[in-house]
């Protein structure tokens, strides 16, 4: 996986609201069609890395049924930076895409 | 630390929280329960990975705070100057008393020798005491037996020191230089790479006498060839015996003694051929103990299992050979052992030191820690509202915690500033001897880092208990006034306790100091006794120049005969000590008639070896009898002169001339007492009278003599000339300790006692100091515990006045209490003092010279703080309620 994608799909899911960490894991596995299998464990230690940088905050709260869990939610700071890391993906997919294409051409004939 | 286990908990929580909802998805999937949570754990991955690397995340952000915590710290601390002064002030006593003591222990006792792995090194031998100071010797063939014989050492190396008749070539002055006869091993098994040249060959340490090559030390290198690197092969004199130089040892060895500095390094198989006394074969003399060895350990092997070898070694060797082994124990120490037990005195004045200036470290720190807790009313709003917008108690420990470091980081700062003081004050120590000694007294990486602990430790024994006890602070309460109740009864007792002690501890050091001062300027103005001025000394050891004994002898009368004709000399004798020299002598002697107590047979006396000149050169007026005579021969009765104190005690209310006792113990030779000399100092200026025999020396010839002569001029004049008359005599005859009596005096028994009075008088200002400080923290805690009461009071009408009387009562009959104290342990102090000194009743004017000073420094100390209080306004007071 790529250093700090892991960081931008982080972020993308919180957009949608506070989550936990097994939800994020799982909404991360789910959006990218099970592409991006990782060890979900990886997660905090960038959950903590985030905290740490103002990108997301985290508070101690109560689930659905009731139980304590802690909650992850997007900063102001945050919501600027996956603008600018949206923006910066989406320049490097192009280019990535248009080297590729021609390339799969000639392998295919 | 708190913040850190929560935060930990967290991070636990949320990681089984990740476990139960995984494990409760798969069940919901249809999974067995037990599969489930398997599942769950493998989709997770290795759990202890994830929190390394989670805390390395954190790591950061806990920098980061410290970062934040120094700058806030930084500007508490720049807010309170006053505060801050007097804090760093009291740690840095504390520190620098650590400091300066680390630095002496560290000449004396701890400093590593200069070699690889020194803390292997261990020291192996046969036990030799000789009142309470006990080393381990061996002679040469101990040694070979020893080494062969066990199998608990890596190896073994055995070295000789002594002094040495050195001359750079043939027909150069001898100069007396300390020199070490070695086995060959030594440099190898001690890892001392040599600078320049080579060092001994296994063959130069086989056949006797074969092989006269010699190491240099780096010093003696520079010294007497100026460093010259084409010294290699070079051929110098030692004690008249050709030696070639084969190399030179590295800087930063100068041997294996801690305290004396070896000058040049000669295989121990040259031991015959270098000593005086032809008679005897100090490699082949099993009773010529002179050898120290020294070893290393082989790995696996403990102490006790060497100790026991050891003990079977002696066994064998006390059956192999009675007459020279009977009873004798080898043993092994450990280097600061072998330190400790060869001089007790050094290892006790050591403790004595580090004891006190731990006290003073203490006594910093509860002053400070006091000084930090009377500020808690008030941080303790700024805290509790820190508290309640939400700042975690850990948090605001760390950052008290941190301020204490600062306080503490700068009082080490200032600390080495004292500390290094200290060291320049023992530096000024002068031992008056030509022998290399080696103290080196230095603030040094190991007395930087020590002190750095010292600091560190310090801060948390002064930061944790007020910092713990700001933080706990009741949210309403504190919020609402600043006074959050009365503290313990027992707390303040204990500082009361505290400052009342340091008050009284400082008025002991001050008063003692006082006494000492006064007693030696009582010392000093009556004299010692004998001439201290135009006296010039020097000193011959003839046998390094390999002189018989009556070739000796001989020299020495002709050097004083020509000394008494050299223009400018007015008289000359000889003598084998000179008064207050390091070097003492002693006699055991059996006084005719008298009743021994049970047990003792003989006495031991302090004596000297002088000729017939000695008495009217040193001015040494004889009351009774004679002195010696020409005509006093080796062939005459034999004849002593006794002092009056020795007289005294051994033939009360009698005339001694015409006594008898015998000398050497209970058979040895009758001996006349003719003539009675008055008492004089012999050791130190501070002495009481002292029992003293003067022996004549034609009948009691000694190895090494001291020429005395007395000038017209200036002492020192003499020097030049003297040389002269025994260059004439013969030129290869080292001299050594040439000084005048003026120089020795001064060294001893004027700078001494400075020695003494200047320490004990700073820890007497120190704890002055620190007692101002600490009352002032007292004071201060209190009135500021009191700021309400005081507002009530002055609301009601209370006058100024009246407020500063009563918060200074508490300042003042603790500053009394110190000072009755104090005062009682003075006058036990000055008893003692008074058996040393002869100074006689009390000492009325320092008693009042000191302690009124201290109760008007202690009342100043209460005064600021009293005052402060007193200005309150009562408004203010108030507010809060």
């Amino acid at each position: 996986m790529l250093q700090g994608t892991l960081d931008m799909l982080i972020l993308r899911t919180l957009l949608l609201g506070p989550a936990h960490g097994h939800a994020i894991a799982h909404a991360i596995e789910r959006r990218s069609d099970d592409v991006l299998q990782v060890e979900h464990g990886s997660l905090y230690p960038a959950l903590h890395r985030l905290v740490k940088q103002g990108l997301i905050a985290a508070r101690e709260g109560t689930s659905e049924n009731n139980r304590r869990a802690k909650y992850y939610s997007l900063t102001a700071k945050g919501r600027k930076k996956l603008a600018a890391e949206a923006t910066k993906w989406e320049r490097l997919t192009q280019a990535i895409s248009g080297i590729m294409r021609p390339a799969e051409e000639e392998g295919g004939s | 630390m708190k913040f850190r286990r929560r935060r930990e908990e967290s991070l636990d929580n949320e990681i089984r929280d990740y476990i139960e909802r995984e494990t409760q998805e798969n069940i919901e999937a249809g999974m067995p329960s037990e599969e489930a949570r398997f599942a769950a754990l493998r989709k997770l991955g290795p759990v202890l990975n994830i929190k390394e690397d989670t805390r390395a995340v954190w790591g950061w952000a806990w920098l980061e705070s410290l970062a934040q915590d120094l700058r806030h710290g930084w500007r508490m601390l720049a807010k309170n100057p006053g505060f801050t002064l007097v804090a760093v002030l009291s740690l840095a006593i504390g520190i620098g008393a650590n400091c300066a003591t680390f630095s002496f222990a560290d000449a004396i006792l701890l400093r590593p020798l200069a070699v690889l792995r020194p803390s292997e090194v261990v020291t192996v031998g046969i036990p030799e005491s000789l009142e309470g100071f006990s080393s381990l010797v061996a002679s040469y063939r101990d040694y070979v037996d020893i080494r062969d014989q066990s199998k608990s050492f890596e190896s073994l190396v055995a070295f000789s020191e002594s002094s040495f008749g050195f001359a750079v070539q043939r027909d150069a002055p001898s100069q007396v230089r300390f020199g070490s006869l070695v086995s060959g091993n030594l440099f190898r098994v001690m890892g001392v790479e040599i600078e320049l040249g080579r060092g001994f060959r296994p063959e130069e340490d086989q056949v006797p006498g074969r092989d006269a090559v010699v190491v240099l030390s780096h010093n003696l290198w520079e010294r007497d060839f100026a460093a010259d690197r084409t010294v290699l092969g070079r051929k110098v004199l030692i004690n008249g015996v050709e030696f070639t130089v084969i190399g030179v040892a590295p800087e930063r060895f100068t041997g294996l003694d801690p305290i004396l500095r070896t000058d040049l390094y000669v295989p121990i198989m040259m031991w015959p051929r270098l000593t005086g006394d032809p008679k005897v074969n100090p490699l082949e003399a099993r009773d010529r103990r002179s050898l120290t060895i020294k070893g290393r350990l082989k790995t696996g092997v403990t102490t006790s299992q060497a100790r026991a070898e050891l003990a079977t070694i002696a066994r064998n060797l006390e059956r192999t050979y009675p007459e020279t082994n009977r009873n004798r124990e080898v043993e092994v120490r450990t280097e600061l052992e072998s330190r400790i037990r060869r001089s007790p005195p050094d290892a006790e004045l050591t403790a004595m030191l580090s004891a006190l200036s731990i006290a003073v470290l203490l006594a910093a720190c509860a002053n400070v820690a006091s000084l930090l807790s009377s500020r808690a009313p008030v941080r303790a709003h700024e805290i509790a509202l820190r508290l309640a917008i939400g700042a975690g108690r850990g948090r605001l420990i760390r950052q008290l915690l941190t301020e204490s470091l600062l306080l503490a980081l700068a009082g080490g700062a200032a600390g080495l500033a004292i500390g290094y003081a200290g060291i320049v004050f023992f530096r000024g120590i002068q031992i008056p001897t030509d022998l290399p000694v080696n103290f080196t007294f230095e603030l040094d990486r190991r007395a930087l880092l020590f002190s750095l602990i010292v600091a560190l430790t310090s801060a948390v024994l002064f930061g944790l208990a007020p910092a713990l006890q700001t933080t706990r602070a009741d949210l309403i309460s504190a919020l609402r006034s600043t006074v959050s109740g009365i503290p313990g009864r027992r707390r303040m007792w204990g500082r009361n306790l505290l400052v009342a002690g340091q008050v009284a501890t400082s008025l002991v050091l001050l008063t003692v100091a006082t006494f000492i001062y006064r007693g030696f300027r009582h010392e000093l103005a009556q004299g010692p006794g004998f001439r201290t001025d135009h006296l010039l000394m020097m000193s011959f050891n003839p046998s390094l120049v390999h002189y018989s004994e009556s070739q000796a002898q001989q020299f020495f009368r002709r050097v004083a005969e020509r000394a008494r004709f050299t223009p400018g000399v007015r008289s000359a004798a000889l003598a084998f000590s000179v008064p207050m020299s390091p070097t003492q002598d002693g006699a055991t002697i059996v006084p005719e008639g008298y009743q021994f107590p049970a047990g003792r047979d003989s006495i031991n006396v302090l004596a000297d070896t002088v000729d017939e000149n000695y008495f009217s050169t040193m001015a040494i007026q004889i009351v009774q009898g004679r002195g010696f005579l020409i005509t006093d021969t080796a062939r005459s009765p034999r004849v002593a002169v006794v002092n009056e104190e020795l007289s005294k005690r051994y033939w009360p209310g009698q005339n001694p001339v015409g006594k008898r006792f015998r000398q050497d113990g209970r058979n040895g030779p009758w001996v006349e007492i003719v003539g009675v000399a008055k008492t004089t100092k012999y050791l130190w200026i501070a002495e009481p009278p002292t029992e003293f025999l003067y022996l004549p020396m034609s009948q009691h010839p000694q190895q090494r003599m001291t020429l005395l002569a007395e000038s017209f001029g200036d002492a020192s004049g003499l020097a030049e000339p003297l040389r002269e008359v025994v260059r004439g005599l013969d030129a290869n005859q080292p001299i050594y300790d040439i000084r005048t009596m003026e120089e020795l005096y001064r060294m001893r028994a004027v700078n001494v006692p400075n020695m003494v009075i200047q320490p004990v008088a700073a820890m007497g200002m120190m704890g002055v100091l620190l007692a101002i400080v600490g009352l002032y923290g007292l004071v201060a805690y209190a009135a500021g515990r009191r700021t309400r009461e005081i507002g009530i009071r002055m609301a009601i009408g209370a006058q100024r006045q009246a407020v500063l009387r009563m918060v200074m009562r508490q300042g003042l009959v603790l500053a009394l209490c110190g000072i009755a104290v104090g005062l009682a342990a003075s006058f036990g102090a000055e008893r003692v003092l008074n058996a040393i000194f002869m100074a006689t009743g009390i000492d009325i004017v320092t008693y009042l010279l000191v302690a009124p000073v201290l109760l008007a420094v202690t009342l100043l100390a209460a005064y600021i703080p009293a005052r402060r209080a007193s200005r309150v306004d009562p408004v203010r007071a108030l507010r809060y309620e």
